[in-house]
């Protein structure tokens, strides 16, 4: 499966930047919590516990933002900056997802952005890294 | 020349289970992984190994008929050392296939405690020469040397015919410039080196400045580099800044670049090189999948016909998607480069 | 408890001929224990030849001073191997191993060695190692700070494990070795073409940040700190915790007062007075004492600031 090189069209984007974030970043954190408790995910809580998160996907202009306890996830509805941040577009998220592309690469390339607390992007990398994919039902949609 | 030289194994690394799985489905013969502390030199919250994972991995790998090394390869640290001596104890009770070694120290100990335990000399050893290769081959049987980035390949060469130890070589990864044990510049800047806490150039200390013009890189306070906008970003290695030396501005040490041998797989497989390693336990799984991949691919043509062996486009185009600045270079195995 | 003694470091920068000899025949005055000597650093740089070294080595043996012939710290090639050969196998003057190659060499030759600071020494396991081979002195690696010497030192002495120390106490610290020459890179030479331009930086290059923080010192293949480490401050301390040794490594100018400082406060703490000795103005840099103090090497005498803020 190959995720071709696309940024949202303009017109949809401002759509979707004006709808309200939260039910996407509901999903998103209930997504998260849900791997975890199946243990796909396999988090050192404590690593990430007390952090706030942003994911930004720039072409949506649309910001997910999250904090973490050291039980779980949950959708943060407060205006202060993120500990970290990431940004990129889209279809570059879903690469680095499904494993077609190399966060670092995308960095390198200037196509993700990292900011805050670089420590706790790496964890989250490195968390995103391990997640053994073969054995979820979501393995064949993997590109390795 | 022996007729038939044996391909050298292709060693690969592996910071997580999915990437220790992905070498392996990819055409490794061999993974090394460390443990999650600062016994390894890439030690980064999150990555690497614990029991579990260990224990899954290398039951993975034995079952498809690899090998799995253990890198113990930062040097035991003050009075206290038995956080390495466990991790050694932890590897041979794990099964690995090798123990690959920094410290002197710790190849005497775990030579006496397991003496049918495969070791290796890492490449954080800083062995260059023959010489420094025997005394651990005298002292504590190592089997295998990793050699620095630093020799040509005649001097690769030079040190292959001088002693039976197996030679591996780094094959393709971000470059290191300093000669590999003896670089100390990381904890010149932030307390912390690749022999003392097993990082270079530590995360937690590395801050990204977004300016209106430029993507500063910081590394305790100390910049490193400035991007403009659209330019390649690199991650914020000491070595790989952009310093001022009398009035110029530049790459005063090293690019952003990767190593890569593939130009050479004919010659490094003549001089009996036994295995090319690849670096980055620090990269994702798909990093691992595809340069492991592309390097099986390109070693066992070199295999089938030395002679006619020529690099394909798309290996290349593979490669340098994935290479750091998205440079490459053959680095000090071909003397132009120093 | 013995007395601090001072040493004098192997040249690091590429000095000509007639230069280093005056160095070395104002050096034979200076109250110095030993005398290191030797090119360390680079295989190109022949001023003086391995014969020349020796031969210089045996005169100033003669003023009474230890001699040792440092070796150099990356051998690659075979020709680096002979000129190793040739100073391990010359029957008189001792070795300081930089390299685990030279510390082989020097123990079949069954000659006792410095074992110098490349040889990574982190723990008392390896230390006895060493020992075993046949190291009297050793110099703990430069970024090993106060607290993990002393538990070095103190688990050393419990396994019974006598053997010298002696701390880099001043000069530019060596940071990292490459195969590369970032002199000839900096003048788009290459490193087989250098013209010997090491010649024109008798104190190494200065590298800046982009903002003009002088941060290090290119000398060839080495890189060094443009910091110039001084563990003056901390000589009590060192002196109570056993070290035989205080290394002053070769400056450009001045390295005459900056021995004579350190006499005076290793005196001064004989005598218990305080005499303040002020060493600054014999320097061009900043003085750091990081790496003693647990912190970041270029962390400035005095800075008390954690290095992670």
């Amino acid at each position: 499966m190959h995720i071709p090189d696309l940024t949202l069209p303009a017109k949809l984007a401002s759509i979707l930047g004006k709808l309200p974030s939260t039910p996407p970043c509901w999903a998103l954190v209930t997504t998260l919590n849900q791997l975890k408790k199946r243990d796909i995910l396999p988090v050192d809580m404590s690593l990430l516990a007390g952090h706030s998160f942003e994911v930004h996907i720039l072409d949506a202009d649309m910001r997910l933002r999250f904090t973490a306890d050291d039980a779980r996830f949950s959708v943060d509805s407060t205006p202060s900056e993120p500990d970290l941040r990431l940004a990129a577009n889209l279809a570059d998220f879903a690469r680095m997802m499904l494993r077609e592309e190399d966060p670092d690469t995308l960095f390198f390339n200037r196509k993700l952005v990292i900011e805050g607390d670089t420590e706790l992007g790496l964890i989250v990398k490195n968390l995103l890294d391990s997640v053994d994919w073969s054995a979820t039902p979501l393995q064949r949609f993997m590109a390795v | 020349m022996p007729a038939t030289r044996p391909l050298p194994e292709l060693v690969c690394p592996a910071g997580s289970l999915p990437a220790l799985k992905a070498a392996v489905d990819n055409g490794a013969d061999t993974v090394y992984l460390g443990l999650k502390n600062d016994t390894n030199a890439r030690n980064f919250a999150g990555l690497n190994f614990d029991d579990r994972t260990a224990r899954e991995g290398i039951h993975y790998a034995h079952q498809h008929g690899r090998k799995v090394l253990l890198a113990i390869n930062t040097y035991a640290q003050g009075g206290d050392i038995s956080r390495w001596h466990r991790a050694i104890d932890e590897g041979a009770a794990l099964g690995v296939d090798a123990i690959i070694l920094a410290d002197i120290g710790l190849m005497k100990y775990a030579r006496d405690r397991y003496p049918d335990l495969r070791l290796h000399m890492s490449v954080q050893s800083s062995a260059t020469n023959y010489e420094a290769i025997k005394l651990a081959q005298d002292m504590f049987d190592i089997r295998r040397a990793v050699l620095p980035r630093v020799l040509t390949l005649d001097q690769v060469k030079q040190v292959i015919d001088h002693t039976n130890v197996e030679i591996e070589v780094f094959g393709f990864g971000s470059l290191c410039v300093m000669v590999e044990g003896r670089c100390l510049l990381s904890s010149y800047a932030t307390g912390e080196s690749p022999n003392s806490h097993g990082v270079c150039s530590p995360a937690k200390f590395v801050r990204w400045e977004h300016g209106q013009q430029a993507l500063g890189a910081r590394l305790n306070g100390i910049l490193i580099d400035e991007y403009q906008q659209g330019e390649p970003a690199g991650y914020p290695t000491l070595c790989k800044g952009r310093f001022e030396v009398e009035g110029d501005t530049y790459y005063a040490l090293e690019e952003p670049t990767s190593l890569n041998v593939m130009s050479m797989l004919p010659q490094i497989i003549d001089i009996g090189v036994a295995a090319i390693k690849v670096e980055g336990r620090q990269r994702s799984p798909a990093y691992v999948a595809q340069v492991t991949r592309t390097l099986r691919e390109a070693l066992d043509a070199a295999g089938r016909d030395k002679q006619r062996f020529a690099v394909k486009p798309a290996w290349t185009q593979a490669l340098s998607k994935l290479a750091e600045g998205q440079q490459q270079t053959l680095g000090a195995y071909n003397r132009p480069w120093k | 408890m013995k007395k601090l003694q001072l040493t004098l470091g192997p040249v690091l920068f590429y000095w000509s001929r007639d230069d280093i000899l005056r160095f070395y025949s104002e050096a034979a005055d200076w109250p110095l224990e030993t005398i290191y000597l030797g090119e360390a650093v680079c295989s190109r740089r022949q001023q003086l030849r391995g014969q020349d070294w020796i031969s210089l080595g045996r005169e100033l043996a003669q003023s009474g001073r230890q001699v040792v012939l440092s070796s150099q710290a990356l051998i690659e090639s075979e020709s680096d191997l002979r000129r190793l050969r040739k100073l391990v196998e010359n029957g008189e003057l001792q070795l300081e191993a930089n390299d685990l190659g030279a510390a082989r060499l020097a123990q079949q030759q069954g000659q006792p060695f410095v074992a110098g600071h490349h040889l990574n020494i982190y723990n008392a396991d390896t230390l006895a190692l060493i020992r075993s081979l046949g190291a009297r002195r050793w110099i703990p690696p430069v970024e090993m700070d106060r607290d993990t010497l002393s538990a070095v030192l103190g688990q050393a002495a419990f396994n019974g494990v006598q053997i010298e120390t002696e701390l880099f106490a001043w000069g530019r610290l060596p940071l990292a070795l490459s195969a590369r020459c970032f002199t000839a890179r900096h003048y788009n030479l290459s490193k087989d073409d250098c013209q010997f331009r090491c010649m024109e930086h008798p104190d190494g290059l200065r590298l800046n940040t982009r903002e003009q923080q002088a941060f290090l010192t290119i000398n060839g293949i080495q890189t060094m700190s443009d910091g110039c480490q001084s563990l003056l401050p901390h000589l009590a301390d060192i002196s109570a915790m056993g070290i035989t040794a205080l290394r002053i490594s070769p400056q450009w100018q001045h390295t005459a007062q900056v021995v004579q400082g350190y006499q005076q406060a290793v005196a001064a703490i004989e005598s218990r007075t305080t005499g303040e000795v002020d060493l600054s103005p014999y320097s061009d840099s900043l003085l750091v004492d990081g790496y003693w103090r647990g912190s970041a090497g270029i962390s400035a005498i005095g800075e008390t600031r954690h290095a992670h803020s």
